[in-house]
């Protein structure tokens, strides 16, 4: 087992070696998909600021969440880049057939390609974020750098959840129907729009064993109330270290066999 | 110096047997070779127990029908496919000429997929750029360079992707069902070219049901059949037996 473990921190350091490769991909990916269009990769802030701005404005009066623009802006910005990395990852290697065939990059090069391209398409949702929490009057304190560590413990995570879903997609491509599915229904799982009243019953239920709720509140709580939220930090920590040991023994034992089952 | 050698390669795996409700389809297509096993879990015997060895200067030219094993085998020397058995050994840096448009991106300029198939190919960004004009001025591309790849025709793209592949000095080169990029006139520097190539010490390996270009290229030959040596040798002793146009059926 070990074994496996080591031959994926292989895989994984020679990709690392090769940064420039997957930087450069990553930055065609983004370019090419906004090609010939107006407002170029800014869609991604229009296409964040209107998902939470309506959300804002149509359920923001009856809310029993006080500021609850900012208790949306951070919960959606967490969850639509969580959900994104998770769709986009468990069809990866079906997705990238052709290089995984015709080339002998590491697979873990495809992995952080996704990695880099995520992480920029999440920097416009950040700004679309940031402005709608000043724009609702929420101003920077200290404990705004809780999130910024929050932001990046998810960070480090990425890349182990991105291997570990497609792997298995590659193995199983129902996968990416499954993903797709549960992630619709994610986002209304997901405390993004409502917060656990504390009465018991399924919601709270809901709130305590989603783990998505605690990369929410890693990233939300000290923001939105100042405070350091332990517990979602130990959560978020544990599901991280759990996602890097599996992802690297599937990656150490399934890289070379992947190319056959695609 | 530069070389290749492989020793009973052989190249099985097994065909995940997949639960689906949907309407089952023939579930491998990726690998040629025999197929064996019973029910749903099939095994594909893609290369069988084979062997031979090349040195500095040779141009092997590999010829059989479709899944005889031959893509396989570049695969195996190229390091895509893992062997479930025997040795490969090869010093020398290899590159490869399978899928032309690999790494080519539409939207990209040929100069910026010049440097993008260099990059996915291993080569440092300082080497790309050494290289840029000597690769631009051998694809005669021209004023196009700096237009997307998406107007070029395809014997543009396959003219730009010869003089990438080719034009970083490549030890040992694999080539796949290379039909001959571009014109005529492009056809004859090519086949300069992959002689300089083959001269100054390197090695290329050829697939190609195209039997006149093998002869012309290559000074030996393997001949595969479903995934076995058929027949490794000299060029001359391969045509004399009068076994090429049989073995080049498919």
């Amino acid at each position: 087992m070990m074994g496996y473990v080591g031959k994926g921190a292989e895989d994984l350091a020679e990709a690392l070696r090769r940064r420039n490769v997957w930087y450069a991909l990553a930055m065609e990916d983004i370019a090419d998909q906004y090609k010939r269009t107006l407002l170029g990769p800014f869609w991604l802030l229009v296409n964040y600021l209107a998902f939470a701005g309506t959300f804002v404005v149509i359920f923001g009066h009856n809310a029993a969440i006080h500021d609850f623009a900012a208790y949306v802006a951070v919960g959606l910005f967490v969850w639509l880049y969580l959900s994104e990395v998770i769709l986009q990852s468990s069809a990866l290697f079906l997705r990238e057939e052709n290089f995984i065939k015709g080339l002998t990059l590491p697979l873990s090069v495809y992995v952080l390609r996704l990695t880099a391209q995520s992480l920029i398409r999440a920097g416009f949702a950040m700004a679309g974020c940031v402005a709608i929490l000043l724009i609702a009057g929420t101003l920077p304190t200290l404990a705004w750098l809780w999130s910024l560590v929050a932001i990046a413990l998810i960070v480090v995570a990425t890349p182990a959840a991105i291997i570990n879903f497609a792997v298995c997609g590659a193995y199983f491509p129902d996968l990416q129907f499954i993903v797709t599915n549960a992630m619709r229904i994610g986002l209304f799982l997901t405390p993004i729009f409502w917060a656990d009243n504390g009465g018991g019953g399924l919601r709270s239920a809901v709130y305590l064993w989603n783990p998505f709720t605690y990369f929410l509140e890693a990233v939300r709580d000290p923001i939105y109330s100042g405070t350091l939220p332990f517990h979602a930090f130990a959560v978020v920590s544990l599901i991280a270290a759990m996602l890097w040991l599996s992802a690297l023994l599937l990656l150490g034992a399934t890289r070379r066999k992947i190319v056959f089952v695609l | 110096m530069v070389s290749i050698r492989a020793e009973n390669l052989s190249l099985v795996y097994r065909v995940q047997p997949r639960f689906s409700l949907g309407r089952s389809r023939v579930p491998f297509a990726a690998v040629g070779g025999q197929i064996g096993g019973k029910g749903r879990d099939h095994q594909v015997t893609a290369l069988d127990g084979v062997g031979f060895s090349l040195s500095a200067g040779d141009r092997l030219g590999l010829v059989g029908r479709n899944g005889s094993g031959k893509t396989t085998l570049l695969k195996v020397l190229y390091g895509i496919y893992e062997p479930t058995g025997g040795i490969v050994e090869i010093s020398g840096r290899v590159d490869a000429l399978f899928n032309i448009n690999i790494g080519f991106r539409r939207e990209a300029t040929g100069r910026r997929n010049i440097f993008l198939r260099g990059l996915v190919n291993g080569r440092s960004r300082e080497e790309m750029e050494a290289r840029m004009d000597e690769i631009i001025a051998f694809s005669e591309l021209g004023d196009f360079i700096d237009m997307p790849l998406k107007s070029y025709s395809q014997g543009m793209a396959a003219r730009l992707a010869f003089s990438v592949a080719t034009a970083l000095n490549p030890e040992i080169l694999l080539m796949d069902e290379w039909i001959g990029a571009g014109d005529r006139h492009f056809q004859d520097k090519a086949r300069s070219r992959m002689n300089e190539l083959a001269e100054s010490a390197g090695i290329v390996v050829l697939a190609s049901h195209n039997e006149p270009l093998i002869e012309r290229t290559c000074n030996k030959i393997l001949v595969l059949e479903q995934g076995r040596v058929l027949f490794m040798g000299d060029k001359e002793a391969h045509f004399e037996k009068g076994n090429a146009s049989s073995a080049n059926g498919g």
